[in-house]
């Protein structure tokens, strides 16, 4: 052991006070202790508070079956869609979902190859709520067609028609880059699962003698089989590590530009077509950077409850927040500005059809949306230059709550009142949706929020692994480190 | 005669046509066979319903094998396969059959084909000497009612229950028709609707010698026209016109081209002398027409005037009269002491109405100059040999027709384009006469019509119900207000069902032959009159034969032609010249002539006019013409009090305000001259609905309640209101609208002063296709007035991002010309059409190894449409013609409402300029067919894709509803099946059915498959049904084919065989569009290649081509065959002898969003005004052309020397 080791006659110095960074882990804790704190979210009596929330979700998740259920046995009349305005609510919520679920992937790929450190704290939990946020963004563009039973024609797939998908429409990029995505990155996330779900199984194993009352010995029993069977023989050897230190970087460079491509992909959905107001080149970029904003958003609406209630606010701290809040704050600002310059373009271009089109957003029949677009995602993040703002839990979680509004609205904005008043006036419609879409999108809320409770209640939601290898005590060369405790 | 074309016997037993197989096969047996086959309705309870028994009753529509033809039925026992094909007939084949829909005092010649003894399709007949195949949107839609589930459809007899209610029962047909024996007397009252049939006049005329009165009634009566011309003439005659002839037409209130019997033929003969070759003309001004409609409403003749006057209906009068009087002393002629009487008539005209011509803003009224100068460009033609032509309206009372042919005499266009032929008045009595006459005891039969609903306010039915002994009822529906009031209900037969004859404007003879034996045994008229006069002939083919015979003597071949041709040459009217009885049209006119009191705020003008959709109330239940938007509202299912923007803003005050909801979406940049342009009508506050307030219209104390709409253009304080609605019949259309004819008086049939509005505090869902209504200063319609196009040949071409200054900088030596304007050198830079053919070595022909236009290189027919702006009028013939080729269904009120209705082609209406006196324009828009379609890229699963022939085609069984395709679309043409509206039973409220609640409700549709209460699929999720049973459950009708009451509900059956069989009924979940026909393109393919097919195997590969190609006019889509106006030309755009291909050439042609690059091969001819400079409400550019200019700092007609954007006062 350390203490036993003659202390080199090396001096390490500390280093200057100016250059100290804050612990990311606080109050010095040992690397026991965070085993035992986030191992102990699964071990400990259920809290009532995530009883009351599972059932709440579970009930709001209903939505989604009987939204569904009616929707594929009646018709895509039984939402708001018309013509001209064939793409209402639907494809919001996938764009919306689809946004959210980049931020995980970010934070565990991006920040990785960045050498961020911090992200080590909220990155399992982020990449679990990109997966759900994934696959509640797949549902609808799976249930939006006319005739649901026929979409495996979007696929690839050899047939006896001969038929294949057309490659030149950005929906079957959509079905690439989203599938694509979802496999990567649930492959990333159970990668970084292992060697704490290998933690897990050997804690449970431990315990195990001690358990004498027959259910929880049963508990104990399944828990130690599903930790073990999915930790897949993870023994924590060298080797072992090695080779998931080249995996996990691998993934890593691998979803890099995944993160790029399947916002921009759907951003295709618009930008290839020809539609004043979805007809623009910026959108790639604009897209990309409004999932950041919107995933990180959502990212904060999630932890910031989660770790108060968990009370595991020493190791997703306020500096991690604090430095959410800033991605919050730069990405909110390359949106507001790609919202200036699409109309400085409209303007520029001198296509009056396009000028239309974003004078129509601003003060059409439609512009609370457009006004709530612009308060949410470019007013509300500018409080996060203020150091109060953006170290205040509470203040953070109210402006990441407008951001989630904003990112909803923008792509309402984008998708609803570019159609509705296009090219021809003649043609001009109105949308408004109706119950079924609204309990369908909700109903996503439910589901979505059930995962995450479920994920949180039984995998460890901070990857044990990686924070203890950013504490103080990993780095052998710190003057707290070399594991003394 | 062409005995190949007509279906024809060759055994001797039966006779050489299949339409007097009834007659011939009248046996014993043959009857029994009729009897048993198509029983009255008692045996109909008993029989189960379902499609095979269905068909079984439809198969009997063809001839028996035994008598050899194909046609009205075939039996049952022969349904097996023909082991003896009857001759011509092909099974899957159409046939053809020349017929005719009659109307008032005339008929539509048709043509209409028939799928297996199911009429489909009706077509104009174009070998009538007065038609060019062009028919209205009634005789278009006129097939669905064949097939209307609410038809009488049996035998009915009243009777008394317990509580003393009265009802109909149905009984067996043969007790009923006893009801009609012993009727031949004195105290008999027959009231009938009008007829130009030879047949029923004789047949009237035998039994009014036995002593039975004769009671005429028509709720919209066009009478009017050839009583003041008897008067004015002298003799009985009757006036047609002539306005193909015509250089100026002035129309006082007579909407001419909408709602004036035969329309269709006067928009054909409108069109003809608007029509503007570039290759004929230089200088179009002087080959157009122009037209001057002065009226209250704004009309379709309206919308289509280059000068409108704006003036209550009732006061066209003394428009017409100062119009007279400028004509008399312009001419100098001596007319005597009336034009004193003319004057004091028209004294304080200006005054009178302050706000009818305020074009200027500037406060000055100017109604005297613009009939002044109105009157003189009239007289200013005729002095030049001109003709002309002055028309007043059925509104109008005969003092108005009679200024109006005096004028027309000045202008010496009696016989050149005012005809007159002779005609002899029916002499049976008014409907008032039959109230006043009817005395208890007597019998009434009231054949057609439903006059206890349409009859004047005034006429209580329920005294003549209980003094009548019988009352006997022939109608085509059992339910409705005469009916209800009936002793005896006889079905009616649908003219497709019917023998009979009838004589069309022009005094032609032509036959109504049936398609289909009547489909629940219904009677014709003639049928019953000749029982009522117990004639020995009941059969109407006989009657309707004998009276040819005596018009045109004995004579199979004679019959047959006529049979044939559908109608009988040279049997028109003679021409009658008479002169013009200054004298007596003096006496009649200073006698009637009534100066109605100006209305005014609180004391408003009603003005009724006859529905493009229903009519006067007999198209109340066909979904298709409900469906279809009123072409200058664009309102659908409904009637409105149409009132002006000055009416409303007086009338409401503050409320209007809410009414208005003048958007600004930019307003602050039109022209100030322009005034702030309409934009949507009503609000949308909820859910961009129209949800509009209701108003209390009280007239003679009576009152109805309907929503407001603003129509700018309307006289003010005069409310518009469309009569035929709110009839209650039948689960279509029962709830549409409500009945104006409750406040309708007999005194003031057509317009009444003194009505109030006031606020019913309710509101009531409009639901309106078109809520913008303004362009916005886009050009998607292009407008140049007919004097500067002589200057301006290229004017299309400077709007938009596709005009020359636009897009200079992008392509070099662009226009964006078409690829055939390649000898104008522009086509260098024009990239190959995607799908286009390579050449190759072997000698193959591709369009990059010859010289000429590119598109001709394919060896393939190039499909490409032009829609000429100047001549269409916007009647709406295409629009339901298509409905009806196309099988696109109806989807019901609440489904317009949120706008999903399914009509491929869309006639969008553009207002422009001032609010008070628009301009309007109107453009049909089907699908494109671009030739780099943007909907082609984007759809996932190749669902729609190009062919080589240029056609964007859609394959629905590919078509897994992605909706990209239409949000891509910039026309956004196409239609997406939103719910399996085929499938979907008619007015099924909560579950049951409710006659008037046709798709009112939210939840009609919602709720079909999982609502527990929805009998039609007893509560089972849809796919569960349908993994049960397609075809059971969630479909039209009950399951059990039975209404509650036990009747038998043939709805699904009907609607099953009212579909085309050539084209795909699609289901919910596709996206669908026009095709240009694509079936009928394809069937004259291969028809084309039959006929080559010997002729081409000896040819060289170039020349084989050329002879393998459809000749030009073989293909003619369904709306190009529709349109009176023969606005739509359709073709290969890659023959240089085709039509299309000339009119392509034209100056004016253009494509809608050309810019785009889309390159659509449906393109327009630019619309042509043709004003007056010398006219106070004269523009010098087309209002459009000015918002184009205001919107884009353009000027379209910039070296226009003089002139400004501005409105110029030229006097």
């Amino acid at each position: 052991m350390a203490h036993d080791v003659v202390p080199s006659s090396v001096k390490i110095a500390p280093p200057p006070v100016e250059l100290e960074r804050p612990a990311l882990v606080e109050n010095n804790h040992s690397i026991g202790w965070i085993s035992d704190t986030v191992a102990g979210v699964i071990e400990n009596k259920t809290p009532g508070w995530w009883k009351l929330a599972i059932s709440l979700s579970l009930f709001v998740s209903l939505g989604l079956p009987l939204g569904l259920v009616y929707l594929i046995s009646t018709g895509v009349g039984v939402w708001g869609l018309n013509h001209p305005v064939a793409w209402g609510w639907a494809i919001v919520n996938f764009v919306w979902w689809i946004g959210i679920g980049h931020a995980g992937t970010l934070i565990s790929a991006i920040l990785f190859l960045l050498r961020q450190k911090w992200r080590t704290s909220i990155n399992r939990a982020s990449e679990a709520m990109t997966i759900f946020a994934v696959m509640c963004a797949g549902i609808f563009p799976g249930v939006h067609v006319g005739r649901i039973w026929f979409d495996w024609w979007l696929f690839p797939l050899p047939n006896a028609n001969s038929i294949w998908p057309q490659f030149r429409s950005p929906l079957l990029w959509d079905v690439f880059a989203v599938s694509t995505y979802f496999t990567v990155s649930v492959l990333f996330w159970y990668m970084g699962l292992i060697p704490d779900l290998a933690t897990m199984r050997d804690r449970f194993r431990k315990v195990a003698g001690k358990v004498t009352e027959p259910a929880a010995r049963l508990r104990n029993k399944i828990a130690q089989f599903l930790y073990g069977a999915f930790s897949l023989g993870w023994t924590g050897s060298n080797r072992h590590w090695s080779n998931y230190e080249k995996a996990y970087l691998l993934l890593a460079g691998l979803s890099t530009p995944l993160v790029l491509s399947v916002h921009s992909i759907v951003s295709f959905d618009f930008a290839v077509s020809q539609l004043p107001g979805w007809h623009t080149t910026i959108f790639p970029p604009y897209f990309v950077a409004g999932a950041v904003f919107g995933g990180f958003a959502m990212v904060m609406t999630l932890m910031i409850p989660l770790v108060s209630l968990y009370r595991l606010n020493e190791i997703v701290t306020i500096r991690h927040l604090a430095v959410m809040s800033k991605v919050i704050l730069v990405t909110g600002s390359i949106v507001g500005y790609a919202y200036g310059m699409e109309f400085f373009i409209a303007y520029y271009g001198g296509n009056p059809y396009e000028l239309y089109a974003f004078k129509n957003r601003a003060f059409g029949d439609m512009n609370w949306s457009y006004w709530w677009m612009i308060s949410c995602n470019v007013l509300a993040p500018q409080f996060f230059w203020f150091k109060w703002c953006r170290t205040t839990p509470w203040f953070i979680w109210v402006i990441c709550g407008f951001v989630n509004i904003g990112m909803w609205m923008e792509r309402f904005v984008i998708v609803v009142t570019s159609l509705h008043n296009d090219f021809m006036p003649g043609n001009w419609g109105y949308y408004s949706p109706t119950w079924v879409d609204m309990i369908t999108y909700f109903g996503t809320f439910g589901f979505f929020m059930t995962l995450f409770l479920l994920f949180c209640r039984f995998l460890p939601l901070i990857a044990i692994s990686e924070v203890k290898g950013v504490t103080a005590q990993a780095d052998p060369h710190h003057p707290l480190g070399g594991a003394k405790h | 005669m062409n005995d190949n074309l007509t279906p024809t016997n060759e055994q001797k037993s039966g006779p050489r046509y299949w339409r007097s197989l009834e007659h011939k096969a009248d046996s014993p047996e043959f009857r029994a066979f009729v009897e048993k086959e198509f029983p009255s309705g008692v045996d109909l309870i008993d029989d189960p319903v379902s499609r095979r028994n269905f068909m079984k009753i439809m198969s009997a529509s063809f001839a028996l094998a035994g008598l050899g033809v194909s046609g009205c039925r075939r039996p049952e026992h022969k349904i097996l396969p023909f082991s003896k094909m009857p001759e011509n007939y092909v099974h899957g084949a159409p046939q053809l059959y020349a017929t005719s829909m009659p109307t008032r005092q005339s008929a539509v010649p048709l043509v209409v084909k028939s799928y297996d003894g199911r009429p489909i399709k009706i077509e104009g007949n174009a070998e009538h000497p007065n038609s060019n195949g062009g028919t209205d949107q009634y005789a278009q839609a006129s097939i669905l009612s064949l097939y209307d589930p609410d038809r009488g459809l049996n035998f009915k007899l009243g009777e008394t229950d317990d509580k003393g209610e009265k009802s109909l029962r149905v009984i067996a047909k043969a007790k009923v028709l006893e009801e009609l024996d012993d009727l031949a007397n004195g105290k008999t009252h027959v009231l009938m609707e009008q007829s130009s049939s030879p047949s029923r006049a004789r047949l009237v005329a035998g039994l009014k010698a036995k002593g039975v009165h004769f009671y005429e009634y028509e709720p919209v009566d066009f009478s009017v026209h050839a009583e003041a011309a008897s008067i004015a003439f002298g003799s009985p005659v009757k006036p047609t016109y002539k306005f193909d002839k015509a250089k100026a037409i002035l129309s006082l209130d007579c909407d001419f081209l909408g709602t004036e019997e035969s329309a269709f033929e006067n928009i054909s003969g409108f069109a003809a002398g608007r029509r503007v070759n570039d290759d004929d003309t230089e200088n179009p001004a002087e080959v157009m027409n122009r037209l001057y409609s002065v009226e209250g409403l704004l009309s379709l003749t309206g919308t289509n005037a280059d000068h409108r006057l704006r003036i209550p209906t009732g006061s066209v009068g003394r428009v017409a009269a100062l119009a007279l009087k400028e004509a008399i002393e312009q001419n100098d002629v001596n007319a005597g002491e009336i034009v004193g009487e003319l004057e004091t008539f028209v004294k304080d005209l200006d005054n009178d109405f302050p706000k009818s011509h305020a074009v200027d803003g500037d406060g000055e009224v100017r109604t005297t100059k613009w009939v002044h100068e109105c009157v003189a460009d009239l007289v200013r033609l005729a002095k030049r040999g001109e003709k002309t032509l002055v028309v007043a309206g059925y509104r109008q009372p005969k003092e108005v027709h009679l200024a109006a042919m005096g004028i027309n005499a000045i202008l010496q266009n009696i016989g050149e384009t005012l005809l007159l032929q002779a005609h002899k008045p029916s002499g049976n009595g008014t409907i008032q006469a039959l109230a006043a006459g009817f005395k208890k005891g007597d019998n009434l039969v009231v054949l057609g019509g439903d006059p206890a609903y349409n009859a004047p306010a005034d006429i209580d039915w329920d005294a003549i119900g209980s003094k009548a002994e019988k009352f006997i009822r022939h109608g085509f529906y059992s339910v409705d207000d005469t009916s209800k009031r009936a002793t005896a209900f006889i079905p009616a037969a649908h003219y497709l069902e019917s023998w009979g004859d009838a004589r069309t404007s022009d005094g032609t003879l032509v036959p109504v032959q049936p398609l289909i034996a009547p489909l629940f045994g219904g009677l014709t008229e003639l049928e019953v009159l000749a029982r009522i006069a117990g004639a020995e002939e009941t059969d109407p083919h006989k009657i309707t034969r004998a009276t040819f015979e005596a018009i045109a003597g004995n004579g199979d071949r004679k019959w047959d032609k006529f049979l044939h041709d559908g109608f009988l040459a040279d049997s028109a009217a003679d021409k009658v010249f008479a002169e013009f009885d200054i004298s007596a049209a003096s006496a009649a006119w200073k006698k009637g002539a009534k100066k109605v009191t100006p209305p005014a705020n609180g004391d408003l003008e009603v003005t009724f006019f006859r529905d493009h959709s229903v009519d006067d109330g007999r198209w109340g239940n066909n979904g298709w013409l409900l469906e279809t938007p009123n072409p200058v509202t664009r309102i659908t299912w409904d009637n409105v009090l149409l009132v002006s923007l000055n009416t409303a803003q007086e009338l409401l005050g503050s409320e209007a305000k809410d009414l208005l909801d003048f958007e600004e979406v930019d307003g602050k940049e039109y022209d100030k001259k322009l005034g702030e342009l309409p934009g949507r009508f009503g609000f949308h506050s909820e859910s961009g609905r129209f949800l509009q307030k209701e108003y209390k219209l009280t007239l003679n104390g009576k009152s109805v309640k309907g929503a407001i709409w603003l129509l700018p253009g309307m006289a003010d304080n005069t409310v518009g209101v469309a009569l035929g609605y709110g009839r209650g019949v039948g689960r279509v259309g029962g709830a549409a609208g409500f009945n104006a004819y409750d406040v309708r008086t007999a005194g003031e049939k057509h317009f009444a002063v003194g009505a109030k509005l006031e606020s019913a505090g309710s509101k009531y869902e409009v639901a309106c296709t078109q809520e913008q209504g303004v362009m916005d200063g886009r050009p998607v319609v292009r407008e140049c007035n007919a004097d500067d196009y002589s200057t301006h040949k290229d004017f299309v071409k400077h709007f938009d991002l596709d005009s020359i200054h636009h897009t200079t900088h992008l392509i070099k030596g662009d226009d964006r010309g078409y690829p055939w304007e390649k000898d104008q050198g522009q086509d260098k830079e024009f990239p190959a059409s995607p799908y286009m053919k390579k050449g190759d070595d072997k000698g193959n022909l591709g369009n990059d190894k010859i010289s000429g236009p590119k598109l001709m290189d394919i060896e393939r027919q190039q499909w490409g449409m032009v829609i000429d702006l100047s001549t269409c009028v916007g009647c709406n013939a295409c629009v339901v013609a298509c409905q009806s080729e196309n099988n696109i269904p109806i989807v019901g009120k609440h489904q317009v409402a949120i706008g999903r209705e399914m009509s491929w082609i869309n006639i969008h209406r553009y207002f422009s300029g001032d609010e008070h006196n628009p301009q309007v324009t109107y453009q049909g828009v089907g699908c494109q067919h671009c030739e780099d379609a943007p909907c082609e890229s984007v759809c996932p699963v190749n669902a729609t894709v190009h062919d080589e022939e240029g056609l964007n085609l859609m394959a629905y069984n590919r078509c897994v509803g992605t909706r990209y395709c239409s949000n891509n679309c910039p026309y956004k043409v196409r239609r997406f099946n939103y719910y399996d509206y085929n499938r979907r039973p008619m007015g099924v409220d909560d579950g049951e059915r409710k006659p008037g609640k046709f798709f009112n409700d939210d939840n009609d549709l919602n709720n079909s498959p999982l609502h527990p209460g929805n009998k039609s699929s007893n509560g089972e999720w849809e796919l569960i049904r349908w993994y049960k049973d397609p075809s059971r459950g969630s479909v039209p009708g009950l399951d059990d084919g039975k209404k509650e009451n036990g009747e038998f509900d043939p709805e699904w059956d009907l609607i099953k065989l009212s579909k085309n069989p050539n084209v795909s009924v699609r289901m919910r979940g596709v996206m669908e569009k026009c095709t240009y026909c694509v079936q009928r393109i394809q069937s004259a393919k291969i028809e084309h290649k039959a006929k080559v097919r010997d002729t081409v195997e000896n040819l060289e590969s170039e020349e084989k081509i050329s002879t393998l190609d459809v000749p030009d006019g073989t293909i003619v889509t369904a709306c190009e065959q529709a349109c009176p106006a023969n606005s739509i030309t359709f073709g290969d755009i890659s023959d240089p002898k085709s039509e299309v291909y000339r009119l392509k050439r034209q100056n004016r042609n253009y494509s809608v969003l050309g810019f785009l690059d889309t390159r659509p091969r449906t393109t327009y001819l630019a619309k042509l005004r043709n004003p007056n400079a010398l006219m106070p409400d004269y523009f010098d550019i087309p209002n459009t052309v000015k918002e184009y200019d205001a919107k884009n700092h353009g000027e379209v007609f910039k070296s226009k020397e003089g002139k400004t954007n501005g409105k110029e006062s030229k006097h």
